[in-house]
């Protein structure tokens, strides 16, 4: 007997598309894709269009030539009355619990049949870099080669040609205005961070929301770095307004910080953890090495650091009621 | 007060009881004992150092501390690294990364391919078993970027197709040739001299590879004379020893053979030795190496022997005085060193290789001291293949060696230039596909890497699409 469903006409019909991501910001490289729009033409549901699925299985069967199913030897009730809520209703106790618990498991009431969330802008799933098509040459006129395309891609302004993490963590790694020395330690880490295997996490100590899989940290060394930053920074700092509190107490006040001043606490925490860790070999690269072997414990949660971190929002959640708001006028 | 009488006899007595002056000298605890022994001063029970001891501070009181250096970081009280822990630690060589991609457009060199044309422009995996004898000749370096990818492989460059086409000569004619490996800083001369030593070990031939010419000569291994050598050679035991050890890892095709010659060694060889027995005897008995050296060159240089690879790294090193002293407190001309000489007599032409072979030498850019005689005839050298009618004139207020220039009076260079840009994109291609490189390789992108290393610079290209803060 031939099968009586087309198992491929039928899997075509359905959309297949990745669970939507929260968008994870510090994503180094992004690039432009364009955004699914749905076409008011289309209606939102298109199912009434369709009729029974063995008519056309049978009708597809039709157009190919093959063996028809035989239309004769019915079809199971779920099938028929998949579509038909009043039909549903008239249905037994034991088959309607049967068909809530089916649909429990698919999409919840009162969702869409298309997505509501962007695609990834990411590229693919290792985040390759596409570099955006050269700028077009646009008929403008006064330009020899036309207008270039923005915003320019990334690596394409002399000064801003890094990732702006791995700026900030080579001038926070200078030590007297040796800024050539800064960027090779930092080279040094990356390289380090590349060739390290890949880390385990620790579920008690949990990284970004949205973060990639631990397996691509190793092959994309830039965001290993900056997850790990990303994922110890502090939200807010302590600022103990010296007698507020009345009797000569300062009183501790929480301030929320800026991204940049984050990770300024962040990679500052870090290089002191690193700067306390033992020298196991001689030569020029220890310093990098150590801050590289930090960075790593920092995302397999062994860091010291992550205790810092919680025990500023822990000071800070207990000194929320000094929390200043600023009043309107 | 007592009477003036009763005073003058005390003084008397007192001048009575007063011992000598050399007694006084010698102390009071002498003076009690009065006898010639001191034992009793020394076994006298010392008495202990005061301490002053104060107990710790109250609990909530605050006590002055003027102590200086009080905030300097915590003190690193564990354990030190042990003994020559933290030097292999620099010197360890990683050969592969297990995060880089397996790449599977590459294709292994082989004893088939490896002298072939057709590798020109490609980057060619280096099979396992050669591998291993390369890194027991030591011909990977620390610094170079084996530790990126996931498996050795090499960039058949143009200079390669080069020496492979010197190595086929060798093969057809048993020439010898004799090269100095040259080029500006990171071009690639320790891997072409790699690449040689891998053509060779892959075409069977027997290889011998000195890594680091400035470890026979700086003086770290021990050395001394060779009976019977007028003007006096030294001889380095260990190094030679270990030399020999690595040849027996690497030339693991060459040790079952018979020895057709019957050397007379410190230690007797067993009946039908091979070279292996020959081998352990210079290992374990350092004293026997250079002999043991000697025999085993005997031995490779019999009729029907395959062709003969000597290569040798950091060549400056070797062509001036070395560290060494000899027994009149002069310094020891680095061809007085017994291997340094050998070497360097196969480099000149002084003696030849009868079953055909190669002698290698890579100057080094990074670690070489100046020598004027060294530039001189690599000068002369490229004069010479450019057909200059006038070969350049020396500097004649520079102090020239000249052992050094006669031994390199008619070598011949082999030049590493910039790769093309067929050749960076294929090795770029190679970075990417290894997934070390994030970024499209098209025609614009090679050709601004290519440009940014110095016009394709191959250490730089590496350094500026790979190593960089990208």
């Amino acid at each position: 007997m031939p099968p009586r469903l087309s198992v491929v006409s039928f899997a075509r019909s359905l959309p297949l598309r990745p669970r939507a991501q929260s968008q994870w910001i510090a994503q180094p490289f992004v690039r432009a894709a364009p955004t699914p729009i749905r076409p008011f033409s289309t209606s939102k549901d298109s199912t009434d269009a369709l009729p029974h699925i063995s008519e056309e299985a049978a009708r597809t069967a039709k157009i190919k030539g093959e063996q028809e199913p035989d239309l004769e030897q019915g079809t199971p009730v779920e099938e028929v009355v998949k579509h038909d809520k009043a039909l549903q209703d008239k249905l037994p106790k034991v088959m309607q619990d049967a068909l809530k618990a089916k649909s429990s498991n698919s999409t919840p009431p009162g969702s869409r049949s298309y997505s509501t969330t962007t695609v990834s802008r990411t590229g693919g799933d290792l985040g390759i870099v596409d570099f955006s098509p050269p700028p077009t040459a646009t008929d403008v006129p006064g330009t020899k080669f036309g207008l270039p395309s923005l915003p320019l891609p990334q690596g394409s302004h002399v000064k801003h040609r890094y990732d702006p993490v791995v700026d900030q963590v080579t001038n926070l790694l200078m030590r007297h205005g040796e800024k050539s020395v800064a960027q090779r330690n930092m080279a040094l880490i990356l390289q380090h961070l590349r060739t390290s295997p890949i880390p385990t996490i620790n579920p008690s100590r949990p990284l970004l929301p949205g973060a990639p899989p631990p397996s691509h940290l190793p092959l994309n060394p830039v965001l290993y770095l900056t997850l790990a930053i990303d994922s110890v920074a502090p939200l807010l700092r302590i600022r103990n307004m010296k007698g507020a509190a009345g009797g000569g107490m300062a009183l501790p006040i929480p301030v929320p910080l800026g991204k940049r001043q984050r990770r300024r606490t962040a990679v500052q925490w870090i290089l002191t953890a690193a700067s306390r860790r033992r020298n196991k070999g001689s030569g020029k690269g220890l310093f990098a090495h150590k801050v590289a072997e930090e960075l790593i414990s920092v995302v397999e949660g062994r860091s010291a650091v992550w205790e810092r971190r919680n025990a500023i929002h822990k000071q800070a959640v207990a000194a929320r009621a000094n929390v200043v708001i600023p009043r309107k006028r | 007060m007592p009477p003036p009488s009763s005073c003058i006899r005390g003084l008397t007595r007192l001048r009575a009881a007063q011992p000598s002056i050399a007694c006084r000298r010698t102390g009071d605890a002498s003076i009690q004992t009065a006898s010639f022994s001191t034992s009793s001063a020394h076994y006298a029970i010392v008495a202990k150092k005061k301490t002053i001891s104060t107990p710790p501070p109250k609990r909530g009181t605050k006590t002055l501390n003027v102590k200086k250096g009080r905030k300097t970081g915590p003190v690193d009280t564990g354990k030190p690294p042990a003994v020559g822990e933290r030097k292999a630690m620099r010197k360890r060589v990683v050969l592969s990364n297990n995060n880089a991609l397996e790449v599977p457009s590459l294709v292994d060199l082989s004893e088939e391919n490896v002298l072939d044309t057709k590798n020109q422009g490609l980057v060619r995996g280096i099979p396992e078993e050669a591998v291993d004898a390369l890194r027991a000749v030591e011909a990977f370096k620390p610094r170079q970027g084996w530790s990126l990818f996931r498996r050795p492989a090499v960039l058949y460059r143009r200079e390669t197709t080069e020496l492979a086409q010197l190595a086929k000569g060798v093969e057809e004619g048993k020439k010898t040739e004799r090269r100095i490996v040259t080029g500006s800083r990171m071009s690639g001369k320790s891997t072409l001299v790699l690449q040689g030593l891998l053509m060779a070990h892959l075409r069977g031939w027997a290889i011998i590879n000195f890594p680091e010419a400035q470890d026979l000569v700086n003086a770290h291994t021990e050395y001394g004379p060779l009976p019977g050598s007028s003007p006096t050679q030294y001889t380095q035991d260990t190094y030679t020893a270990n030399l020999l050890s690595q040849f027996l890892k690497a030339n693991k095709h060459l040790i079952s053979l018979p020895m057709t010659t019957s050397p007379t060694l410190p230690q007797p060889l067993p009946p039908r030795a091979t070279l292996r027995h020959l081998l352990e005897i210079g290992i374990t008995t350092p004293e026997s190496s250079w002999p043991v050296f000697t025999s085993l060159w005997a031995e490779l240089t019999q009729p029907g022997r395959p062709p003969i690879m000597l290569a040798l790294d950091g060549l400056s090193h070797i062509m001036r005085n070395s560290e060494y002293l000899s027994a009149d407190v002069k310094p020891i001309h680095a061809h007085d060193l017994t291997l340094v000489r050998h070497f360097v007599d196969h480099l000149s032409g002084k003696k030849t290789l009868p079953n055909g072979g190669m002698v290698l030498a890579a100057t080094s850019s990074s670690n070489s001291p100046a020598n004027p005689a060294l530039e001189f005839s690599i000068q002369c050298a490229e004069a010479r293949k450019m057909g200059a009618k006038e070969t350049p004139m020396w500097n004649p207020y520079k102090v020239v060696d000249m052992r050094a220039m006669e031994a390199l009076k008619n070598v011949d260079t082999l030049h590493l230039s910039g790769l093309t840009k067929e050749e960076a994109r294929s090795i770029m291609e190679y970075y990417a596909e290894s997934g070390m490189l994030r970024a499209k390789v098209d025609e614009g992108f090679v050709g601004e890497r290519w440009s940014l290393a110095g016009m394709g610079n191959i250490g730089e290209l590496e350094r500026t699409s790979v190593r960089m803060r990208v």
